[in-house]
């Protein structure tokens, strides 16, 4: 028999491969009924040696490719034989009952069915493992659950006609099954007993244990469906509230029926639900496990967070939030984001634990995690009145004193006869306090000074974790100052929490308690400083970016700014850093949009300025103008205009006379590269970037740059103010579609010459002249034409270069293979006279 | 007239340091532009019948002509050093310390007045203050257009300003320049001396 199987698997056409074909099966319902129907016929499959039979057919390709032509001849030799051949597999295969299309297709339908199929369910897991959200994945389970369970039903029914019988029976079918059919039939059980459990789980609460134990399975498939599939049992069935095992002495107690039963019901959920937690920590640290129970964790603490052991599903989710797989980290940090913004289901206690284990998990790490661990903090919300209740508690407690002061004095006052009628108070007054206390346990309204209690924990947790992040960038630069720079820190690469530690404080700094304030702002600022403070000495200390440090100034206002209504504090220092980062700012390196944020909330929130500072900035803001894109220069115009509006006396800068007269102070040169805004002598010089910016090849820069230095003798201008940060936006937006609308701004600023005589005078001068333009265009267009070419040329030669590498690559394989279907050969010819 | 001494020199600068902190050195090594010399000065610090004087090199140069006894000022008065030993700076050094001053507290309009009448500056009249200052420093006081009116001690740290009631003495008043009109007469005689 064997050897004609091998024959025939020789003579196999070759432009049949047959993973192709293995796709283009479909198998009807009828033949798989037919099949379950028939088991015992089906019993040749099992006997199969479906391994040999694609090792052979694998060999067959490879032959292909080869030696076609010998293969074909061989045919043709073999006809006869062939024919013999088939009689044989006729032969070999009595059970006419099976159906015969074609007679090499018939039996590879059948094994290759099985194979396609359980190849087709693992894709389904991986898939749902992958990627599929919560409800899809949910509906899927459902939907697979209930085909299996209408594919099984004949089968499900025959046997559970005598369910006594059932394990006698299962046994006798699991000998006959195969591998395939084993797990077909493990997933079948699993989705009964999972339906079952969800049609009345109060009866079927036992066969959580059965479903637990497929988790155990040697399977690795089997283990995840198990897993998945009690995710969603748990997810319907767990109760609303926290289940409290009975004591003792309350076991010894006589109950009722019912009561016993829920008891009984409870306890078997509770441990189920115990060892399914067991088996998902246990199995979370094997790689192949990790997806699927990170998954489980995430989808129970979304669902259940009020329920039992919700600790341990907590540590394991925070343990993962910081993983350097991307799936996993995303799972958990959007488990731990909805956990913080839906309170109401258990009440806050979640949150207070979920911040406290990030903020050790932040300890013992070092603070090297991603970013993403922390960043979650900033989805937590708090009472804005936090700090405000409590005073009025206060006032309350004070009050209650005073009438516990004055009640005493009146008892003392009362005359001693009134015994009687006092005790008759007293015992009324126990029994309110009684229905009270009774009636707080059983209503569900949140205790509010719980509620406070709860938050302020989660706030200073929170608060914890970003001093200590802060502490550490501190320490962390310092120890690396110290190693004389042998750990290459690259910018925001060794300190990853600083930036959502910043964000996190700037959003939650309103909240943030006077006492700190002063360490805080001490951290900033040195912080802020880090970089310039070392430039002079040494070049490596320079760790934090030039962003980070913009971060450090904004966050340090935006405090101030929250805290200290009362109290207008100048921010000297921070405005000593902001005047040397303007410096160092380099557009493709740092965020704009963080630079246009500073300049908005440092230069234009504030109301007052030094005179010297205010015309020192206004300086540097122009300088800087000049050399940067036009995002930038737009942000910093606008800065510049603002601050040029608010301080009237700086407007000598716009006056054509150097020196500035006697406002310029005992300064009485600009120092260009001062770093002390106060000191620079800005005063002196006068703003001729502004006659350049004019000029500007955007016509937006240069309509605002010309007003600008216009300001002073235009006298009611209408001022419209647009934040930095808004105008650094609108151009960045722009700057895509501006090359293609130059063309009709060059037209604008046309028109505008035309309508503005005493600007015109001055552009004509520079502009080139008119004629020039088709030129100028035609010069352009064979440039680019020129470019293009080369870039083409370009494209070409890297497409020729692959493919000759490809043809290489080619060959290089082939030699390699002919040795080994050389020696494929001989293997063959020795197995055939084995077989012989 | 004579260069101060090294007891003098310390005494002086420590002053002075309390309120300019690091920009001390500022006014040390400010440029001079007096004189024909082409290369501009110096400033320095003289000592006259127990006056401090910041003067420029070429004035000093030239004011050897005079007999000391009839010297009466030269430059700008710094301060003048007590029968105690002690140096105290006066009103005259307001601009040189307004300019390199590191710690500024700027006042109400409201409450201008009371400071220029030689009062403390209270909590409440308080419009803006340099965070960061510690109770000791030396602070300067502006108006809120950043015109300086005087100098003074921090009573408070910018800190504890925050829970301060206002009617809590946040600068202690050293000198203003109501002086210049209170204390005419005074200087007169310094001037006529």
């Amino acid at each position: 028999m064997g050897k004609g199987k091998q024959r025939k698997q020789i003579i196999l056409p070759p432009e049949l491969p047959p993973e192709i074909a293995d796709d283009d099966i479909e198998v009807s319902d009828e033949d798989l009924q037919f099949v379950d129907e028939n088991k015992d016929y089906a019993g040749f499959v099992s006997r199969l040696d479906t391994h040999s039979i694609n090792k052979q057919v694998t060999r067959v390709e490879g032959v292909n490719e080869d030696a076609l032509e010998a293969l074909y001849e061989k045919r043709r030799r073999k006809t006869l034989e062939q024919k013999e051949n088939e009689k044989s597999v006729v032969q070999v295969d009595p059970v006419d009952a099976l159906p015969v299309k074609s007679l090499d297709g018939e039996v590879y339908y059948r094994t290759f069915s099985q194979t396609a199929e359980v190849t087709e369910n693992e894709g389904d897991v991986d898939k749902s493992v992958v990627k599929l959200t919560k409800a899809e994945r949910r509906a899927k389970l459902k939907k697979t659950k209930k085909e299996a369970k209408k594919m099984g039903k004949e089968l499900a029914k025959t046997e559970e006609v005598q369910p006594t019988q059932q394990e006698a029976a299962l046994a006798e079918v699991k000998e006959d099954l195969t591998a395939e059919e084993a797990f077909e039939a493990k997933k079948r059980k699993l989705a009964e007993l999972g339906m079952a459990l969800l049609a009345d789980p109060e009866a079927n609460i036992k066969s959580l244990k059965e479903m637990l134990q497929f988790a155990k399975d040697g399977d690795h498939s089997i283990v995840k469906l198990g897993l998945l599939s009690l995710l969603a049992v748990f997810k319907d069935i767990i109760p609303g509230y926290r289940i409290r095992l009975p004591t003792e002495k309350e076991l010894e107690m006589k109950v009722s029926k019912e009561v016993k039963k829920m008891r009984f019901y409870e306890s078997t959920l509770l441990s189920a639900y115990k060892g399914y937690l067991q088996k998902l920590l246990a199995l979370e640290k094997q790689p192949r496990f990790h997806h699927v129970v990170v998954r489980c964790i995430c989808t129970l603490l979304d669902a259940v967070p009020h329920f039992n052991f919700r600790e341990s599903l907590l540590v394991a989710v925070v343990r993962n939030i910081g993983s350097s797989d991307d799936v996993v980290r995303r799972i958990c940090c959007s488990t731990i984001k909805s956990l913080f913004t839906s309170e109401g289901k258990h009440g806050g206690e979640a949150t207070v634990e979920a911040v406290r284990l990030i903020a050790d998990h932040v300890k013992v790490h070092d603070c090297q995690l991603h970013p993403d661990s922390v960043e979650v903090l900033m989805s937590l919300s708090f009472d804005d009145d936090l700090g405000k209740p409590e005073v009025q508690e206060g006032n309350n407690k004070m009050k209650n004193k005073k009438n516990k002061k004055r009640k005493n004095f009146e008892e003392s006052n009362q005359p001693l006869g009134n015994d009687r009628k006092r005790s008759k108070q007293e015992t009324i007054a126990k029994m309110k306090e009684e229905v009270a206390a009774d009636y707080k346990a059983v209503s569900y309204t949140p205790d509010v000074e719980e509620w406070k209690r709860m938050q302020s924990e989660t706030l200073s947790a929170v608060f914890e974790t970003y001093f200590r992040i802060l502490r550490h960038t501190m320490r962390s630069s310092v120890a690396s100052s110290e190693a004389n720079g042998n750990i290459t820190s690259g910018g925001s690469g060794a300190h990853p929490l600083l930036a959502p530690c910043l964000s996190g404080l700037g959003k939650f700094s309103h909240l943030i308690d006077m006492d700190y304030i002063g360490d805080l702002m001490n951290y900033l600022k040195r912080l802020a400083a880090r970089g310039s403070s070392s430039d002079s000495s040494a070049q490596k200390v320079q760790n934090l970016t030039v962003s980070e440090r913009l971060r450090c100034c904004i966050v340090a206002f935006k405090v101030m700014r929250s805290n200290l209504d009362a109290l207008n504090v100048d921010l000297q220092d921070f405005f000593v850093q902001l005047y040397n980062l303007v410096l160092e700012y380099r557009p493709g390196r740092d965020e704009g949009e963080v630079l246009a944020e500073a300049l908005k909330i440092m230069l234009c929130d504030d109301r007052q300025h030094d005179m010297q500072k205010a015309a020192a900035f206004i300086k540097r803001l122009a300088t800087f103008a000049l050399c940067f894109g036009s995002a930038e220069s737009m942000a910093a115009l606008v800065t510049l205009k603002q601050l040029l509006q608010r301080n009237v006396k700086c407007r000598n800068l716009l006056e054509n006379d150097a020196g500035g007269g006697s406002v310029s102070g005992s300064i009485a040169k600009y120092q260009p590269y001062g770093s002390d805004p106060s000191l620079s002598g800005a005063l002196a010089s006068v703003l001729w970037e502004l006659n350049l910016l004019s000029k500007h090849y955007h016509p937006a820069i240069s309509t605002l740059a010309s007003g600008i230095s216009s300001m002073n003798s235009a006298q009611n201008q209408v001022y419209i103010s647009i934040s930095p940060q808004q105008a650094f936006k609108n151009l960045l937006l722009e700057a895509e579609s501006f090359e293609y609308n130059q063309q009709g701004g060059t037209q604008k600023s046309n028109k505008r010459k035309g309508r503005s005589t005493a600007l015109a005078s001055t552009l004509a001068s520079v502009e080139p002249p008119p004629v020039d333009e088709n030129e100028v265009s035609k010069k352009l267009r064979r440039h680019f034409i020129l470019l293009r070419d080369i870039k083409e040329n370009e494209r070409l030669r890297g497409e020729l270069d692959r493919t000759t590498s490809a043809l290489q690559l080619y060959e290089e394989y082939k030699k390699q293979r002919q040795p080994a279907t050389l020696k494929n050969k001989k293997s063959k010819k020795a197995r055939t006279t084995v077989g012989m | 007239m004579r260069p101060l001494d090294e007891k003098e020199t310390t005494a002086v600068f420590e002053k002075i340091f309390k309120f300019t902190g690091n920009n001390l050195k500022n006014i040390v090594e400010n440029p001079s532009h007096e004189g024909p010399d082409k290369e501009p000065g110096r400033y320095c610090f003289r000592l006259h019948k127990n006056k401090v004087y910041y003067v420029s090199d070429s004035l000093v140069k030239r004011a050897t002509n005079v007999a000391r006894t009839k010297l009466a000022s030269i430059g700008t008065c710094v301060g003048r050093f007590t029968h105690g030993g002690n140096f105290h700076l006066t009103i005259e050094c307001l601009n040189l310390l307004a300019a390199n001053a590191k710690h500024k507290v700027w006042l109400k309009p409201t409450s201008e007045m009371s400071f220029l009448y030689a009062n403390h500056v209270l909590k409440g009249g308080l419009g803006r203050i340099t965070e960061s200052i510690a109770p000791g420093d030396g602070v300067v006081v502006f108006s809120m257009s950043d015109l300086p009116l005087g100098f003074g001690v921090a009573a408070k740290s910018t800190q504890d300003c925050r829970k301060l009631d206002p009617n809590a003495i946040v600068v202690l008043h050293q000198a203003d320049i109501g002086e210049y009109l209170r204390m005419e007469n005074q200087h007169e005689q310094i001037i006529e001396e």
